[in-house]
């Protein structure tokens, strides 16, 4: 709580120097192109919303200090969505009617995104956001939307992955009535019976209920070697603990989102209960040079590590990805036609670049570019959704253990 | 789908409805005597939780977690009764009815301000269960009911057996004559609130030794408790508690049939039905807290 106020004023001090746009030096370039910057300074939000204002700027100062997309300089429009819809209308309207930005990027919490895409769409702004929520893919008519962030989906194709990894064969399914519980575990299903699989057992249930034990009867019941869960972290912890209280199948596995199975979850239960739960994250680009340059230049201007903020990575492939698509589309710099050049850099079959400077040098020469980001390899689905790396960690000791990164084929 | 399978439901039925017949017993002592609505109930359940949380820190286990929870709860009850709720007495029920709403988001608001919104769990060991038969019975489970058993002989008792609570009895009965026979209506009140705070409390802790302490857990008990005072007619203590059973009942011993997402509707289909058919409740008849 004290975090979130001290967060809060350092927000609205921010967001104070913000409103005024900020401007990139330029290099050789004259022309300008308006970038809008439409991230959660202060809010729930604002842990991650200055960082990931701060890493569109750096890519737009890379790209100027390139010389600039097609000639023309990146200026960023910074706004602050206060992580609520209401507050995030207001700014995408200011953005695109005063500030006759061309591309809105950076919106974080899947209800700003829902709430701003109307407008950027009616305008014909591209927007680039990190929501898990399956319905911006379904209601992003014009391909307008683009996702940097794994959904949900995503998610439950990774569990699939891990799961046949592993070696298991009976797995049964726990999902949280939610569109995001409920897209984990489909996720995983679809993936799973496409490997040829099926699934034991699965079960939907309702949040805020005293105990489970009816809900993990039915799991139980079906014999499963592994359960995956689509679920939050109160209702692990209260399933988790009467599993174990059951006595029944203790030699179980269980396989949870990140943000279920984490130090709170080990708090809660101990060490003995959480031994050997799965537990799945999605990652930077770790091992790729880009995010090594980002992370140098994130480091320099932030004081702090690209790890602690996994979101500004994503927002730095906006800048850059949109910068490589501004040089693919020129000199039509037209919003939809940049737009319609995004997954034309970032194909699977072209050349593989790792920033800016290298991405215009090789379109220059006439090839084909594939952009490897710093949070992921993107590979842009039909959706505009991005396929990012994921971890797979076991909680051994009380301690959550990297394990291994797991990699989902591009279709 | 054996017998095996019906019977732990049914207990696990049990269970759930022993918690919420706590809360429910509260609110209808409340509603009896003091006529209306309380849906503070919730939040000061909630109050109670957290205080059993403080005592851990100090090294209590399940007896310390819920002697303070109680206490506090019972403390928090006659406070709300002696700063806000007595004072609107003599106004339309409505009133209190929307303090209390106004308290019930004040309490989670402040409690939020100081413990946040994340989860917290009692540091009590985890056991594992015991079968009996067919049945898996967890240790948590029996306490449990031992404790939810005991507090209600206690209140029934208070209610029956002593002075004190034949003057409640009175007092729900008919205020006007109560009062004509000289019974003073602040110490019923005063001994009503204590109670309906304490029932709350351990409602509260009991919650959160069997899931986890939230700031949001009481308000999400609340409704269900609403829903088993009506179904046991509103005012009537054995009502109450019978409710609370059936519909923890109802919701688990359906979802063989219905599945787990429509249990809880269940529980209110049950509610809805009765209310068709008989609108004042399973006990009514015989009214209020006589």
């Amino acid at each position: 709580m004290y975090r979130a106020i001290r967060t809060a004023a350092l927000a609205s001090l921010l967001t104070s120097v913000a409103a005024v746009a900020v401007t990139v030096p330029a290099a050789a370039a004259d022309k300008t192109f308006s970038v809008g910057a439409l991230n959660p300074v202060s809010g729930a939000g604002g842990t991650y919303g200055t960082g990931m204002q701060k890493a569109i700027i750096l890519a737009a100062e890379e790209i100027n200090a390139a010389g600039g997309a097609c000639g023309t300089r990146i200026a960023v429009v910074a706004e602050d969505t206060q992580t609520s819809p209401e507050a995030a209308v207001l700014a995408a309207k200011k953005l695109v009617e005063v500030n006759k930005v061309q591309v809105v990027m950076g919106t974080w919490s899947s209800g700003v995104t829902l709430a701003v895409m109307p407008i950027t769409t009616a305008a014909g702004v591209p927007l680039m956001n990190t929501s898990g929520a399956p319905a911006i893919s379904t209601e992003d008519k014009e391909d307008l939307v683009w996702r940097f962030q794994a959904t949900n989906g995503r998610f439950g194709q990774a569990f699939s992955e891990i799961a046949a990894l592993r070696g298991f064969q009976r797995p049964a399914t726990m999902a949280y009535n939610n569109a995001s519980g409920l897209g984990n575990t489909e996720g995983f299903e679809q993936a799973w019976t496409a490997r040829g699989g099926r699934l034991v057992s699965k079960v939907v249930y309702e949040p805020k209920q005293a105990s489970y034990r009816s809900e993990l009867q039915q799991i139980l019941a079906a014999n499963p070697d592994v359960v995956v869960m689509g679920s939050y972290l109160p209702d692990t912890t209260i399933i988790l603990r009467e599993w174990f209280q059951s006595g029944e199948n203790p030699d179980l596995k269980w396989i949870i989102p990140g943000w279920a199975a984490n130090e709170k979850l080990v708090e809660a239960l101990g060490p003995e209960v959480t031994a050997g739960i799965i537990a799945v994250d999605s990652i930077s680009n770790e091992n790729a040079p880009s995010y090594a340059r980002f992370g140098e230049a994130y480091a320099r201007a932030t004081g702090e590590p690209a790890g602690a903020n996994v979101y500004a990575a994503m927002t730095y492939d906006m800048m850059i990805l949109w910068g490589l698509a501004m040089q693919a589309s020129c000199p039509d710099l037209a919003p939809r036609a940049i737009n319609a050049r995004l997954r034309a850099v970032d194909d699977p079959t072209g050349e593989a670049v790792y920033g800016f400077a290298e991405g215009k040098a090789a379109l220059e020469a006439g090839k084909t570019i594939n952009y490897e980001g710093a949070s992921s390899q993107l590979a842009l689905d039909e959706y505009g959704d991005v396929t990012p790396d994921f971890s797979l960690s076991v909680i051994t000791d009380g301690k959550i253990v990297r394990e291994r990164v797991v990699s989902l084929g591009v279709k | 789908m054996g017998s095996a399978y019906l019977i732990n439901l049914a207990f696990n039925g049990v269970i759930l409805g022993l918690i919420v017949a706590l809360a429910a017993l509260s609110i209808t002592l409340v509603f009896g005597i003091a006529r209306f609505p309380n849906a503070a109930t919730g939040d000061v359940a909630t109050v109670g939780a957290f205080a059993g949380l403080a005592v851990t820190a100090t090294g209590g286990g399940t007896a310390a977690i819920l002697g303070f929870g109680v206490l506090t709860a019972a403390g928090l009850s006659l406070l709300f009764y002696l700063i806000l709720f007595r004072g609107l007495a003599d106004k339309p029920p409505v009133a209190s009815l929307i303090a209390s709403i106004g308290l019930a988001f004040f309490v989670r608001a402040v409690l939020t301000f100081f413990v946040g919104h994340n989860q917290q769990v009692y540091p009590l060991p985890i056991v594992r269960a015991v079968p009996f038969g067919p049945l898996r019975v967890q240790p948590t489970d029996l306490q449990v009911i031992a404790v939810a058993v005991l507090a209600l002989a206690a209140v029934f008792a208070l209610l029956h057996l002593t002075a004190i609570g034949r003057r409640m009895r009175a007092v729900a009965d008919n205020p006007d004559l109560a009062r004509a026979s000289g019974i003073a209506a602040t110490r019923v009140l005063v001994v009503m609130w204590l109670c309906a705070g304490a029932l709350a409390g351990v409602s509260g802790t009991l919650l959160g030794i069997k899931t986890v302490v939230s700031p949001e857990m009481g308000w999400d008990l609340l409704m269900p408790a609403f829903a088993a005072t009506i179904l046991g007619t509103i005012g009537n203590p054995v009502g109450a508690v019978l409710g609370g059973l059936l519909i923890g009942l109802a919701q688990e011993l359906s979802t063989p049939i219905v599945g787990f997402t429509y249990k809880i509707g269940v529980g209110f289909l049950v509610l809805l039905l009765m209310l068709l058919v008989r609108p004042q409740g399973l006990f009514a008849g015989n009214a209020l807290v006589r």
